[in-house]
């Protein structure tokens, strides 16, 4: 017997998670999936989705709203609850660290909701770590610009060639057992104040 | 040294904790409190539950409905030694809203909810939308006291009324932009609310019902070993203490204004600690000393506490009421750690 179609809501303030999130899922097969902003307007939304499985940030102030949805309104009339497998306490560890929280509709089977959960998990996973990446790299750049102009400082300064204004930085962050870029970010530092 | 990590809402009611673990006080106990700002009392409830944090600052009556396996996670047993206030909260609608029901600037709560049922029939006659109020979650003691202003009216919140949640540093932006006609929400919302125009004090906590329990220190049972959680409640004390102390409600406001806690001007959280409260821009003042109580009795988690708000989110239809359930509700309340502790105090004589 074919399985009927399942509706996905994804509930996400931000689009490029979202977007990577919602390509996730329809790639495990998931037919309808719904990007829905994090919006005022969430609610409305919502309701004439009607997802069975709603994916949203563990940190959205949406959530606490989505609970009363889900305990007390007459427009949601299936019940929900938070995954749908509650013995599988290692699965929910790693969605909360993951920052995920899912809201099931009742009935679901376990498997098939245990594998939207796991996508959602490493996709949120991978974005997370696109994100580091970016940072890193964004770091790194603003570390090699610092140390090009404390080298061309002491260049000037002490009439040095640019190996030696390197090696100079490098023995004096050897032996104050510091980063280069802190020494290099101090000389600048210092260049400025005294102008 | 301990190192503990605790969630809380920015909210005034968090000043205890606030100032346990920026002020010295945790330091003095031996402990080092990390405080992790959270936005919504799902996820608080959530990360207790995965220990993500070890304690939070919690609604009293999620406490309960989370031990007792209530809501959408899995149930996680509480344990509740610390009280972090008595009151604080208050009611406010939209001018627009505080405009049509015509009332005298002194209109007493009772008067007040008068005029809205007039309201909420006119607009049921007219076929008009219901009124929308907020609350800041559906098991919480603002849930309670608006049943408490409405139902003397004859107001029914779950019929007559359009019942949503709004988180609270959100409600004041949320009656500006219309989404609601009013909220119940703990302090410093309500007067952000009045302080930019767009909202009407109409009762506040402590007129609706005296002392009410409200926000406390939580954490997953057998969490904190006893030596730890003696040193955060004897921290806490001394924090609330110094909390209650007039002298120091400037400094107070201070530390509660940075944008890592509460991240609203320092005056108007002055006006909250002290209790005066402008009904509206440009409005009179109600003023008591009750509004935000802090210090002495009010941090011991009392069976009397305990029982009211089981009470409440019993009247409230949130539980059955049978005598089980009642045993387990009360048991998240547990006043003898928090005497324990107390007793134990090496600073204080006795």
């Amino acid at each position: 017997m074919p399985e009927p179609s399942l509706t996905v809501a994804i509930v996400d303030p931000n689009p490029a998670r979202a977007v990577i999130l919602e390509e996730g899922l329809r790639g495990s097969g998931v037919q309808q999936v719904v990007v829905i902003p994090d919006t005022a307007d969430l609610l409305r939304r919502l309701v004439e989705v009607d997802p069975d499985v709603v994916v949203i940030d563990l940190e959205s102030p949406s959530r606490d709203l989505l609970e009363q949805l889900f305990q007390v309104s007459r427009l949601v009339e299936r019940p929900v609850a938070m995954f749908v497998d509650q013995s599988d306490a290692a699965m929910m560890q790693a969605a909360v660290d993951a920052g995920i929280s899912a809201y099931v509709v009742d009935g679901l089977k376990s498997d098939r909701v245990k594998s939207i959960i796991d996508v959602a998990i490493l996709r949120f996973n991978a974005f997370a770590r696109l994100q580091r990446e970016l940072h890193e790299a964004k770091n790194e750049l603003a570390d090699r610009k610092i140390i090009e102009r404390a080298k061309g400082l002491l260049m000037r300064a002490k009439n040095l060639s640019e190996e030696e204004a390197y090696g100079l930085l490098r023995r004096k962050a050897m032996n104050e057992k510091r980063k280069l870029v802190e020494i290099a970010r101090a000389l600048v530092t210092s260049a400025e104040l005294l102008g | 040294m301990t190192e503990l990590r605790i969630g809380f809402i920015p909210l005034s009611d968090a000043a205890v904790l606030i100032a346990a673990a920026e002020l010295g006080f945790a330091e003095r106990e031996g402990l080092s409190i990390q405080l992790e700002k959270e936005a919504s009392w799902a996820t608080m409830r959530d990360k207790l539950a995965f220990g993500v944090i070890d304690a939070a600052h919690l609604l009293a009556p999620l406490a309960i409905a989370s031990s007792l396996g209530l809501g959408p996670t899995p149930s996680a047993r509480l344990t509740v030694p610390f009280a972090l206030h008595l009151n604080g909260n208050a009611i406010t609608l939209s001018m627009r809203l505080w405009e049509e029901l015509a009332q005298p600037e002194d209109a007493d709560p009772a008067a007040i909810a008068g005029a809205l049922a007039e309201v909420v029939k006119r607009r049921s006659r007219a076929g008009a939308a219901p009124l929308t109020l907020a609350t800041v979650f559906p098991y919480s003691t603002h849930t309670f006291l608006l049943r408490h202003f409405l139902q003397p009216a004859g107001i029914d919140l779950d019929r007559d009324i359009r019942l949503t949640v709004v988180p609270p540093p959100y409600t004041a932006e949320a009656l500006k932009i219309g989404a609601i006609d009013g909220f119940c929400v703990g302090s410093p919302w309500n007067n952000v609310a009045v302080a930019s125009g767009t909202g009407r004090i109409v009762a506040i906590g402590p007129e609706l019902v005296p002392d009410a329990p409200d926000k406390v220190i939580a954490w997953p049972e057998g969490r904190l070993d006893e030596v730890a959680a003696g040193r955060l409640i004897r921290a806490l004390k001394l924090s609330g203490e110094w909390c209650a102390s007039p002298a120091n409600h400037p400094e107070l406001a201070s530390l509660l204004a940075e944008p890592r806690h509460i991240g609203v001007e320092a005056a108007i959280l002055m006006n909250t600690l002290r209790g005066r409260l402008p009904v509206r821009l440009g409005g009179p003042v109600k003023a008591t000393e009750a509004y935000l109580r802090f210090g002495g009795e009010v941090h011991r988690p009392s069976m009397e506490q305990a029982r009211w708000t089981y009470r409440e989110m019993v009247a409230a239809g949130q539980i059955a009421d049978a005598p089980e359930t009642e045993r387990a509700a009360l048991a998240v309340y547990r006043p003898d750690l928090f005497d324990r502790a107390v007793a134990e105090d090496r600073w204080s004589p006795g």
